[in-house]
């Protein structure tokens, strides 16, 4: 090994908490830098390439066939803002659809695809399906294009099934199509494709008609400005013909997933992260080159040029760096495993591991900012004059501080403690130091547990609403082998799909006794016109009062009337409704227009759905659907025993009692917390070892004057408390300021998560910080502080007075 | 103040019995030194580098521990202290000034001087006019608020005296306390301990100062290879003349009775 070679390697042997610390801070920085900027490109970028590459409409608007013609519909493409524009398209609004009884592919023992409920269908048809230009190019996965009337390619059927039929249930004659082919529209334009012929026959066997335009505007970068586009066609159409709309913002949401909603806090965490690692880094090579400097005249003396002074320096912190950058960027890909999982991977994306070059840029431009961070001083120590440090042996000693001493002593303070307070002020910069490192532990710390408290409270909203309840009662459940149907096999429209009676059940529970409170809802088979067909949603009709259930609004009241809906916050921003706006739902043809009331913070199923009163639905000539009741028993009242009473009541009815499933925590939110309270932890040890680090840095300056104090009488718990007096007012400081940092990075992230998979957070969840919560958060610096200063106090306590003497 | 010769009074303040201090594996700093000095007595130290003169102040001091024997000291068995313990036998009974003063440089001279009586916790009235007095009384209270970076040798020195005296020491270690001074300084340094003595203040000398062995202790130890080769009583060199006519009290050979 070389003369220079072993140098650096007794420089990191000696340092070896220092080392540990910046391989730990580097390896946080990376971690979280690789998986956030891994995960935007994993997720969004294949979204955005092929949106720009099969010409994604920013906006799909559908009008009611009865209230907009075609070429009313067609002229919105001048309306203002558009810049390009596709359609009119003739469009059905969702259909009911079942799997063909030739499909006998099995689904499990005993049990085939035939007749069982398949995911409902928006038809279009297009001139020329397979355009390779102009908006919205719909791209075949499988199979091939409708040739004939008979013939439709659907974007959600089993592949089990392709090539066997489809049956449009709630038509007349219950149309039949062959299943030919897989295909999808980037924007969730349509489910479904088929001829123009193929479209006369729903439309020839009662499917409602509407028109669908497709659009790209000047701008469309935000919800707002898409709200304002659509505002701007609204304006252009006939008065209240726009039934839906569909943004390609919701699409992409719905593209990535909830690996989006990582990436805020990961981002705070990579820049604190790679802030701290900076920090540490300069606290570490600085403090190396102070305390070495008699070192440094020896290694001069030897023959050492500047440049290889420079070089042994800065590689002492180079070495821990790098291996916390190689570490940090394995983790990184470790962890996009499970948090890529449930992101769409159909746009080409690289399933559950992240880019090449992410794992290669993140690392090498961390590794350059460390090794400019430690090349500042280590050119400082290389320059230093060989005679001075020779004879000098350690640094000059400033004449500050020494108004501080003055005023430090007349305070009615133990000496220990005012003369720790002054010492900041003799080396501000130091002090400095210990204070960013403080900041940042208590910026992590607070941004942490604001976030952790959001997520705890988004995990009881989950738990409210819809998911809340004492016991539930479903409708008694055949089983399949007696030849009764397989639960959620049918359609809630299906007629072997078994339901409750509301007004009986509802009686029946009453009688009960400890029943506390109850209600019942389900699913009613409606569907909504231009919502999202991504993902499913549903049109739920409620029977009885379920305000004790907890569950939020977030603008708007609750229904009280006939007409009136609330919409869940996840559809409304899907399909840009707002309170006052009117939703159409259609159930087996049958259309009901709504005025959304209310938008509310529901959770249950997949957070899409639309909550509607059962009398509003029969008033209106449509079938109100109660599949449960959610009952909240009276305080003390055994389950079990409640159960067995209850079923004597609710057995004729052909209800039965089951337990309410727990666990509807969201595990995205499970991952997440652990994310957030693993990075914390790690900066918030990297940030007490800062201090550790500086204070120890300090005290073996200071350990001649320590000597002194000793033998001038100080006893142990004088010194530690000297030492720790020393770093308390910087850590109160740095922590006051860090709360507020940390809230404000608390309040710009958690709202950006919600956002990113399409929720608006209630208050409930975002008021993260209380006074209880704040006010130790306070003082959390000072914690800090005194944490990582406990060990050198401990050590300027115990060191040798006899030794310290001796030390200049 | 006065320099009268006299007999040194008793009773012990010093009783360091078959005191041993080894480190690692090397030979003893100190080997069984079995040493007695009388309250009021001022010994004085003498042996070259690597002899054992700082091991024997700083197992006085309880800046360390002997590792075996005994050390007594104003009837405290320092070598049974802890840290704590030894922390406070410092500042009630030990004073101790050093060759290069080891004064704060961040502190006035008036803060330094307070420094030992506020970590005793003496009440703010009785420190303030105890430092007045001690400034006064060495001549240096027109620079309590300097620094001690402005002072000289001498004047530094005084200060450390004063910081030493503070908590009325019953016992005043001086390691090499004209070793970093010009020879008008050191004179000055060696008639103030002198005073000191002659008011009753017990002194213990640690210097390679053969002279200022001579003319200020009564009494004379040389250490060799941690033993203590030589214990000589002064004879009638110490006193104001000496300061003038160096006393000629050589410890190579026997000045004055060998105990």
């Amino acid at each position: 090994m070389s003369a220079l070679g072993k140098v650096v390697r007794s420089g990191v042997g000696r340092r070896r908490v220092q080392s540990f610390v910046m391989a730990l801070t580097t390896l946080a920085a990376v971690t979280s830098s690789v998986l956030s900027l891994g995960l935007l490109t994993v997720v969004q970028a294949p979204f955005d390439h092929a949106f720009a590459k099969r010409g994604g409409a920013h906006l799909a608007v559908q009008f009611d066939g009865a209230k907009a013609t075609a070429a009313q519909a067609a002229a919105t493409a001048h309306a203002a803002g558009v810049t390009e524009a596709g359609g009119p398209y003739p469009i059905t609004t969702s259909l009911d659809s079942t799997v063909g009884p030739d499909c006998t592919a099995g689904i499990g023992p005993g049990m085939t695809f035939a007749d069982t409920a398949a995911p409902p269908v928006t038809v279009t048809t297009r001139p020329n399906l397979t355009a390779g230009a102009g908006l919205d190019q719909i791209v075949l996965d499988r199979g091939t294009w409708p040739t004939g009337p008979n013939q439709i390619v659907l974007n959600d059927w089993p592949g089990e099934c392709l090539g066997k039929s489809v049956v449009f249930s709630s038509l007349a004659g219950k149309p039949s199509f062959k299943v030919v082919g897989f295909a999808n529209s980037l924007t969730d334009t349509a489910t479904g494709w088929t001829t123009a012929d193929g479209f006369a026959r729903l439309t020839g066997a009662g499917a409602k008609t509407d028109s669908q335009m497709l659009y790209r505007f000047a701008a469309a970068g935000t919800e707002a400005q898409i709200t304002a586009d659509r505002q701007a066609v609204a304006a252009a159409a006939p008065a209240g013909s726009v039934e839906g709309a569909q943004s390609y913002l919701t699409a992409r949401t719905q593209a990535t997933g909830n690996a989006k909603s990582f990436v805020p806090f990961l981002i705070v965490f990579g820049v604190l992260g790679l802030f701290l690692s900076v920090l540490i880094i300069a606290i570490v090579v600085s403090g190396a080159v102070v305390s070495g400097i008699r070192r440094i005249g020896i290694l001069k003396s030897l023959g050492f040029t500047p440049g290889q002074v420079a070089r042994a320096y800065a590689a002492q912190a180079l070495i821990p760096a790098t291996i916390g950058v190689v570490a940090g960027t394995v983790f990184g890909n470790l962890l996009a495993v499970p948090v890529l999982n449930g992101t769409s991977h159909d746009l080409g994306s690289g399933g559950a591991t992240l880019p090449v070059w992410v794992s290669l840029l993140v690392p090498l431009g961390t590794l350059a900012i460390v090794a400019v961070t430690a090349m500042i001083p280590a050119l400082r120590a290389g320059r230093l004059p060989a005679v001075q440090t020779l004879v000098v042996g350690r640094a000059p000693r400033a004449e500050r501080g020494r108004a501080a001493q003055r005023l430090a002593s007349r305070l009615p303070l133990p000496r220990s403690v005012s003369l720790g307070l002054a010492q900041p002020f003799a080396r501000p910069a130091r002090a400095a130091l210990v204070g960013a490192a403080v900041l940042f532990g208590a910026v992590s710390v607070t941004f942490a547990l604001g976030l952790e408290t959001g997520f705890s409270k988004f995990q009881d909203q989950r738990s409210a609403g819809f998911n809340a309840a004492s016991l539930i009662v479903v409708p008694t459940s055949e089983d399949p082998e007696q030849g009764g149907p397989p639960g959620g096999m049918y359609g809630p429209n299906d007629p072997r799909t078994p339901h409750l009676d509301a007004a009986k059940v509802s009686a029946a529970l009453a009688s009960v006794p400890g029943t506390k409170a109850a209600f019942g809802w389900g699913d009613s088979g409606a569907t909504v016109v231009g919502a999202p067909t991504g993902d499913m949603t549903a049109v739920d009709t409620v029977s009885g009062d379920f305000s004790w259930t907890g569950m939020e609004l977030i603008s708007g009241r609750w229904y009280s009337g006939p007409g009136e809906a609330v919409i869940s916050d996840r559809l409304a921003t899907a399909m840009g409704t707002h309170v006052g706006d009117a939703v159409t739902v259609v159930q087996e043809g049958k259309p009901l227009t709504l005025k959304v009331v209310g938008v509310a913070f529901d959770t249950h199923d997949s957070g899409r759905s639309v909550l509607v009163d059962s009398a509003t639905f029969a008033a209106a000539g449509l079938t109100p659907r109660i599949d449960q009741f959610n009952v909240e028993l009276a305080s003390g009242v055994s389950g079990p025993d409640w159960a067995a009473s209850a079923t004597a009541a609710l057995s004729p009815l052909h209800a039965d009692v089951d337990d309410n499933q727990s666990g509807h925590g969201s595990d995205v939110v499970m991952v997440m917390s652990a994310l957030v309270a693993t990075l914390s932890v790690m900066l918030l040890v990297v940030a007490a070892l800062g201090v550790l680090n500086t204070v120890v840095q300090d005290t073996r300056e200071r350990i001649h004057d320590l000597g002194i104090f000793k033998a001038l009488g100080m006893t142990p718990r004088q010194t530690v408390s000297m030492v720790l007096t020393s770093v308390a007012l910087t850590g109160l400081i740095a922590g006051l300021i860090g709360v507020p940092i940390g809230t404000a990075l608390e309040k710009a992230t958690l709202t950006p998560m919600g956002n990113a998979v399409g929720m608006h957070l209630p208050p409930s969840v975002t008021n993260t910080y209380s006074l209880g919560l704040v006010l130790p958060l306070l003082a959390g610096g000072v914690v800090i502080a005194l944490l990582g200063a406990l060990l050198p106090a401990g050590w300027a306590a115990r060191s040798r007075t006899a030794t310290a003497l001796r030390t200049e | 103040m006065t320099n009268p010769s006299r007999n040194p009074p008793n009773p012990l303040m010093i009783d360091l019995r078959e005191a041993t201090k080894k480190y690692d594996d090397g030979p003893p700093a100190l080997a069984g030194v079995t040493l007695s000095v009388a309250a009021g007595e001022c010994l004085a130290v003498l042996g070259h580098s690597g002899s054992g003169k700082s091991t024997l102040l700083n197992l006085i001091a309880g800046l360390d521990r002997p590792s075996s024997g005994t050390v007594t000291v104003n009837g405290i068995r320092v070598d049974r202290l802890g840290e704590a313990g030894s922390a406070k036998y410092r500042r009630a009974s030990i004073g101790m000034i050093f060759q290069f003063f080891n004064l704060l440089d961040d502190l006035t001279v008036l803060d330094n001087v307070l420094v030992p009586a506020q970590l005793a916790g003496m009440g703010k009235a009785e420190a303030k006019r105890r430092s007045a007095e001690l400034l006064g009384s060495l001549g240096i209270d027109r620079h309590a608020k300097a620094y001690p970076q402005r002072l000289s040798g001498g004047q530094r020195q005084r200060v450390a005296v004063a910081r030493a005296l503070m908590n009325r020491p019953a016992l005043l270690l001086a390691d090499e306390p004209t070793g970093a001074l010009d020879s008008h300084s050191a004179q000055d340094v060696r008639r103030l301990l002198l005073d000191l003595n002659a008011e009753g203040q017990t002194i213990l000398l640690v210097t390679h100062d053969v002279e200022l062995a001579a003319g200020t202790a009564h009494r004379t130890i040389e250490l060799v290879d941690g033993a203590v080769a030589r214990d000589v009583v002064n004879g009638a060199a110490r006193g104001d003349a000496s300061l003038t006519t160096p006393a000629n009290a050589a410890v190579t050979g026997p000045a004055g009775a060998v105990r």
